[in-house]
């Protein structure tokens, strides 16, 4: 037993207080004179005693009480055994399973090592004590529940396969903090790993272990030079195989400097090669330009190098890209503003993809045109519509298409409200000479796809702008006199953006500001379904792919794994939102919303990087978990017994407050005559 | 706002008794204007026919006047009594729980008393006892009465114990012409032998007052625990208890000062029990109303 703050039982001294009180006050009886006590008798001695019994009995309490707070107030508190003290431990022993454990080691790779350590493990394992396996990857996986059973302990570490995730000893130690809270049992933790330097978290914390868990580190392998394919920059589509550009990083980790050749594969078929030097720890890359050799649909590319280190898996990166015509958009001039078009036209060529290609129609051709052919229509400040065009516009937008409108100062005067955005037009706000002489773009919505890279409008001169109601619409950015300049309502399945002047150089500056560029590609891509909108069909394993965005009810999704086979049960496919990669290869997926992706997933390249965590740093990881020292080969002392400090003060206050109780009755009893008079004065 | 200083503990902090006595009886004598219960002094009575033999003196001459005929008028203040006050400095008066002695509130009543009979031009005298006759100022109407009456009650001490028959036996001596005789006494006796005692004065044809003088702790003790009390004139200790004091004692008292009432009228004798946190003026207005009804 001890005591939090033993100098507050200091406050004993109190204790004599009481004994002042009730033994050294009370033999000063003085009497006190009276003029006669002819009404006085003298049985009134059994009083006196009354009066001593009343005053032992508070006394006692009273010392009692005052007892009591010093011991609270010094914090008492006992050693009590812990069950880790009782003898009573689980053993766990991790197997990291993680993409690194690929590599060999002569004959075997480190996985087997692994395995085989682990068997070395469990077998010092003595009977009867509970033991549990667990592999080690980006999650933790319980490979048994705890047992006894050696036979099964050993038999779910051979059933331990290599996986292409990630090491992560943060999601180790979470679990294994997760382990002791719900067991109450103490951990003697076996890791059987590579001990990448990469798997370690971020945050120290994050790999902290409970005070009654014990670790030992069991590392497997050595370091070793290792050179991968790091990063594949590719376009996802491919419109123009000629302007197909593709650049891969290859990097050495621990790794001399060498000349490595990089092979570009398409279908199996080896299309190009190029020899990159890699510096010394550095990071060398090759670019591929032209793919003509791409097929219509999805091809299944991969960047191989020749590293010949210990860890092949890394020296192919998988990509996929689709090859597709471009898509069409329309632009309908009715021939008033050629500046307009050849604006626009320049614009929208100036990608590298060639995703679009612009068509040019007079509207009353396009009135009678299929304009489901496009993936988006652009109106040029028509002003009146032929007879049919805003009919067509408002079937084609429903059913998903897309329109950009430019309401210029003909619109204006010909329309009463905006077509299919259907807000009302309000007259036109003209900057004039002798006033402010033009408008400037004050808010903009920087979150949306269409408004990222247009740097804020910034310079851009509106001279004369139509004021459009707001009241259907978001506003996407706005005039420095409050009107909005760019609009954007979803109509059925379809999308409209509005800007409010023309695309021509006479009431903005716009076409001729480097802004202008990025606003076509933004607003097109956004509304021909390319850019920043499409799923990106190159992730790395432990990454996920959605499948529905919630609309789709009742659609069902398809996901085949890199073997070809379906990986969704039924019930996920109907609802699931999202399905993890797993491992490394092509993935056909099919989203409930019919559009179909190949995506290629490839190991996370941090496993590449087979550099081993400092000494110091287990050292320190160890000592969260044990209080007691690390000896000088990184493991602990063992768990030779352990007692954890209990506090005494929650009964003790209890107890006071009792005490305090019994003190009020009986000082209550004691005073009550005093009281008595009074009662009878009032009577 | 003069009933305040007719308070037994704002009169205690004036020192001198002759300031005190005129303190309650000026103050009290001018509250009276509004009463018309109270006559007394020189005031007229009556008119009686003339006899001869009659003081001529006394013949209202404006009446005989108008009407030829021979009236006398009478005065009620033109017969003087005798006032005698026996005050009682045994130990017991010692007792004061308030601040205030009994003794000492005996003092200002007698004198308050004495002082009233010398405006009234009575015969004041005065007689301090114990166990005996420790002082004695006979009454009389002289120059200078007062001022003998005040320094012989302010120079009374208690003494020892009382003992009513042995003073008492003596005092009938004293008294030799009928008057009023006032008793200031905490008559810590048998109220058969208090009456017994002073009942001789009555027979001799005096009218008899007797002020039962007690403190409020006296009446009802208001105890915090068991205390040791000890007889302030035999000098014997006893413990007590609050519970004896709030039940018996209490029932003892009320019927002593029941019994003293009753016995006190039985004999014809005026009994009134002052409680010294009373102010003293009503002590005063009991003489009062007795000296005007009967004499």
């Amino acid at each position: 037993m001890g005591f939090l703050n033993p100098w507050f039982l200091g406050g004993l001294i109190a204790v004599g207080l009481p004994i002042w009180l009730h033994l050294l006050k009370r033999h000063k009886t003085d009497p006190q004179p009276f003029p006669s006590l002819m009404f006085f008798e003298h049985r009134e001695q059994s009083s006196v005693q009354h009066r001593r019994l009343d005053y032992i009995l508070l006394f006692l309490l009273r010392l009692l009480m005052l007892v009591l707070l010093a011991l609270l107030f010094a914090g008492p508190y006992i050693n009590r055994l812990t069950a880790k003290g009782a003898g009573k431990k689980l053993l766990v022993v991790a197997v990291d399973r993680s993409f690194s454990m690929r590599t060999k080691e002569g004959t075997s790779t480190r996985l087997d090592d692994a395995k085989a350590e682990a068997l070395n493990v469990l077998s010092k394992l003595p009977p009867g004590q509970p033991a549990q396996v667990v592999a080690l990857g980006d999650t933790l996986q319980a490979m048994t529940q705890q047992t006894t059973d050696p036979g099964e302990l050993r038999g779910a570490v051979s059933a331990i396969k290599e996986s292409d995730a990630r090491a992560s000893f943060g999601e180790l130690s979470r679990y294994l903090r997760t382990l002791t809270e719900s067991t109450k049992t103490p951990l003697d933790v076996h890791l059987v790993s590579d001990l990448q330097k990469s798997g370690m978290p971020p945050g120290f914390t994050d790999v902290r272990l409970d005070q009654d868990t014990d670790i030992t580190f069991h590392p497997i392998g050595k370091v070793q030079p290792n050179w991968a394919v790091e990063t594949v920059i590719a376009p996802q589509h491919v419109y123009d195989p000629k302007r197909v550009r593709i650049s891969a990083t290859v990097t050495g980790f621990s790794a001399p400097a060498a000349t490595r050749t990089v092979t570009l594969l398409m279908n199996g078929k080896t299309i190009q090669s190029k020899s990159v030097t890699v510096p010394e720890n550095g990071r060398g890359s090759a670019e591929f330009t032209g793919l003509d050799q791409a097929s219509y649909g999805f091809n299944r590319c991969e960047i191989r190098i020749d590293s010949a280190d210990g860890l092949p898996a890394d020296d192919r990166y998988a990509f996929s890209v689709e090859r597709t015509d471009p898509k069409k958009v329309l632009f309908m001039d009715d021939g008033r503003r050629q500046d307009a078009q050849q604006f626009f036209r320049a614009a929208l060529n100036a990608t590298d993809d060639a995703a679009f290609q612009l068509e040019v129609l007079r509207p009353e051709v396009a009135a009678t045109s299929d304009l489901s052919k496009y993936a988006v229509v652009v109106l040029n400040d028509l002003g009146s519509l032929p007879p049919g065009l805003d009919s067509s516009l408002q079937k084609y937008v429903t059913n998903g298409g897309s329109l950009l409108e430019a309401i210029g100062p003909g619109s204006a005067v010909a329309l009463p409200r905006v077509p299919v955005l259907d807000e009302a037009i309000d007259g036109t706000s003209y900057a004039s000479r002798e006033g402010e002489r033009f408008f400037t773009v004050s808010d903009v919505d920087t979150g949306h796809d269409v408004m990222k890279n247009v740097e804020r409008f910034d310079g851009v001169k509106i001279y004369l702008a139509v004021n459009v109601g707001t009241a259907k619409s978001r506003v996407l950015a706005r005039l420095s006199n409050g009107k909005p300049l760019v609009l954007e309502r979803k109509v059925g399945e379809g999308k409209v953006l509005v800007f409010t002047s023309d695309f021509g150089a006479a009431n903005n500056d716009l076409p001729r500001h480097y802004a202008w560029v990025p606003f076509v590609q933004k607003s097109v891509a956004y509304l021909g379904g390319g850019g920043s909108t499409e799923q990106p069909t190159n992730l790395a394993v432990g990454e996920y792919v959605e499948l529905r965005t919630g609309n789709e009810k009742g659609a069902q999704a398809e996901v085949q794994d890199p073997d070809g086979q379906r990986v969704l049960s039924l019930e996920e496919a109907a609802q699931a939102r999202n399905f993890e990669l797993t491992r490394e290869g092509f993935y056909e997926v099919r989203t409930a919303g019919g559009k179909r992706s190949l995506v290629a997933a490839h190991a996370n390249r941090k496993e590449s990087d087979l550099a081993v965590i400092p000494q110091e740093t287990l050292d320190l990881w160890k000592a969260t978990g044990s209080s007691g020292p690390v000896n000088a080969s990184g493991q602990g002392t063992g768990s030779e017994g352990n007692t954890t400090p209990w506090s005494l003060s929650p009964f003790i206050l209890l107890v006071l407050l009792g005490v305090a109780l019994a003190e009020s009755v009986v000082a209550d009893r004691y005073l009550r005559p005093q009281a008595q008079p009074q009662e009878t004065k009032a009577a | 706002m003069l009933q305040r200083f007719l308070d037994p503990s704002v009169l205690a902090g004036i020192s001198g008794l002759d300031l005190v006595a005129k303190t309650v009886v000026d103050g009290f004598i001018s509250g009276l204007h509004r009463s018309p219960d109270f006559g007394f002094s020189q005031e007229f009575a009556e008119y009686r026919m003339y006899s001869p033999g009659d003081d001529l003196r006394h013949v209202d001459w404006n009446v005989f006047a108008r009407s030829e005929k021979m009236f006398l008028k009478r005065y009620r203040g033109e017969t003087n009594c005798q006032v005698s006050v026996l005050l009682d400095a045994s130990r017991s008066m010692k007792y004061g729980s308030r601040g205030m002695e009994k003794m000492e509130y005996a003092k200002f009543l007698a004198a308050s008393i004495c002082y009233l009979a010398h405006l009234q031009r009575d015969a004041a005298g005065l007689i301090v006892f114990d166990s005996e006759v420790r002082q004695f100022v006979p009454p009389s109407t002289r120059q200078g009465q007062i001022m003998r009456l005040l320094h012989g009650i302010d120079s009374a001490q208690t003494g020892a114990e009382t003992v009513l028959e042995k003073p008492f036996a003596h005092l009938v001596d004293y008294l030799r012409r009928r008057g009023l005789v006032v008793a200031i006494s905490d008559f810590w006796e048998n109220p058969e032998t208090v009456i017994k005692t002073v009942g001789p004065l009555r027979s001799r044809g005096n009218e008899l007052i007797l002020f039962h003088v007690l403190d409020p702790q006296e009446i009802q003790p208001k105890l915090r625990g068991p205390v040791l009390l000890e007889d302030l004139e035999s000098g014997a200790k006893m413990e007590v208890s609050p519970d004896y004091v709030s039940h018996e004692y209490k029932g003892k008292m009320s019927a002593h000062l029941e019994d003293m009432k009753s016995r006190a009228a039985g004999a014809n004798i005026d009994y009134f029990m002052v409680d010294t946190s009373r102010p003293l003026d009503e002590a005063l207005r009991q003489y009062l109303a007795i000296r005007a009804g009967r004499l």
